[in-house]
């Protein structure tokens, strides 16, 4: 493991990774390292830990081993599921996972927003042929678990906050914006994790902003090109949505 | 979904190509792009080759935001199927639209995605 103040170099990357990529990755390093609303550090790098598990069983790779900390059997399952198995992931399973034993349905959606951001970051070093960055040591503190007054059951499995209902802790998840699309409020009952996406989601693709209109200057791909690749992605992966 | 928005304001882009390598998807390096999406995600044995051709017909720049789009959208579908989110409103009309033509009628996930 290493700190986080110097990972996601890329000097010696041979492909000209931009520095707002790197500052985004250790980002998302810190973010991962720190307690949340229902996991510690320790718990969250575990979790972490468990992504690159489940990629390199997938990938057929060594067993990197498991992280600082313990996690209950579903979150352990959950992670494998979402990793390797995801067509196969249905509203069944999610009722049984946040039922079980040392989980919840906020403590599924925390563990969720871990699991995309760590594989996320990772399958942009696969892509590049790039070492994976080491994991963070994680930093100590005790979850909040705080959980937002304005969440609802809606049209997704988890409840989520729809922006009339933000309440001022979370009121920036959205950018102001009077709608928010499914996906980018699917994890609001963990509205971290919502900025852990919006901060990726902008490094890695487009902003919010520049999805319904123009894209900035220093984006390579055009809009069909980086359209093509996100269509093909989410048919590999069997995603209807 | 997106790029059935795209494809609105551009009538050369096939979306049949986002599903099919034998039809050409009309959009410009369309092949080098799909490939390197194919190896990377499929961890594929020609990955450095698949990421070769794109630096060569794009340029280094062109392979970290490829790279980068794939990454982002590896973690998307993960959001979409692990939350069981449904269509918006909005994409749920443009999907009707071509939705029989991709053949995807046949994902898992379309049970959650339209409930």
């Amino acid at each position: 493991m290493t700190t986080t103040a110097r990972a996601f170099g890329y000097v010696d990357s041979p492909w000209p990774v931009l520095e707002r990529m790197a500052e985004a990755h250790r980002r998302s390093w810190e973010m991962l390292a720190s307690a949340g609303e229902w996991w510690t550090g320790a718990e969250r790098v575990s979790v972490a830990a468990e992504v690159r598990r489940a990629s390199a069983m997938v990938d057929g790779l060594p067993d990197p081993g498991p992280g600082p900390a313990a996690l209950p059997e579903a979150a352990v399952f959950a992670v494998h599921k979402l990793i390797g198995d995801l067509p196969n992931v249905t509203r069944e399973w999610f009722d049984e996972t946040i039922a079980s034993e040392g989980m919840s349905d906020a403590r599924y959606i925390e563990l969720l927003g871990v699991v995309v951001h760590v594989w996320s970051v990772d399958e942009f070093h696969r892509a590049l042929s790039l070492p994976l960055e080491p994991l963070p040591e994680p930093i100590p503190g005790e979850p909040t678990q705080i959980r937002p007054a304005g969440v609802k059951p809606h049209d997704s499995w988890p409840p989520t906050i729809w922006p009339e209902d933000l309440a001022e802790s979370e009121a920036d998840i959205y950018d102001g914006a009077e709608y928010a699309a499914n996906v980018r409020a699917a994890m609001s009952l963990h509205p971290d994790s919502v900025r852990w996406l919006a901060d990726l989601f902008d490094a890695h693709y487009l902003s919010w902003t520049e999805i319904r209109g123009e894209q900035e200057p220093f984006r390579v791909l055009t809009r069909p090109q980086r359209e093509l690749v996100a269509a093909r992605v989410s048919a590999l992966n069997e995603c209807f949505y | 979904m997106l790029l059935g928005r795209s494809s609105e304001d551009d009538e050369s882009v096939n979306l049949n190509g986002t599903i099919s390598n034998a039809v050409d998807s009309g959009v410009e390096h369309g092949e080098v792009l799909l490939r390197y999406s194919d190896a990377a995600v499929g961890r594929a044995a020609n990955l450095a080759e698949a990421r070769e051709a794109v630096n060569a017909a794009m340029g280094p720049d062109a392979v970290v935001d490829c790279a980068a789009t794939i990454a982002n959208f590896q973690r998307m579908v993960r959001i979409a199927d692990g939350c069981g989110i449904p269509l918006d409103a909005g994409s749920r009309r443009v999907m009707e639209e071509w939705q029989d033509d991709l053949g995807i009628d046949g994902f898992r996930s379309r049970c959650n995605t339209f409930g």
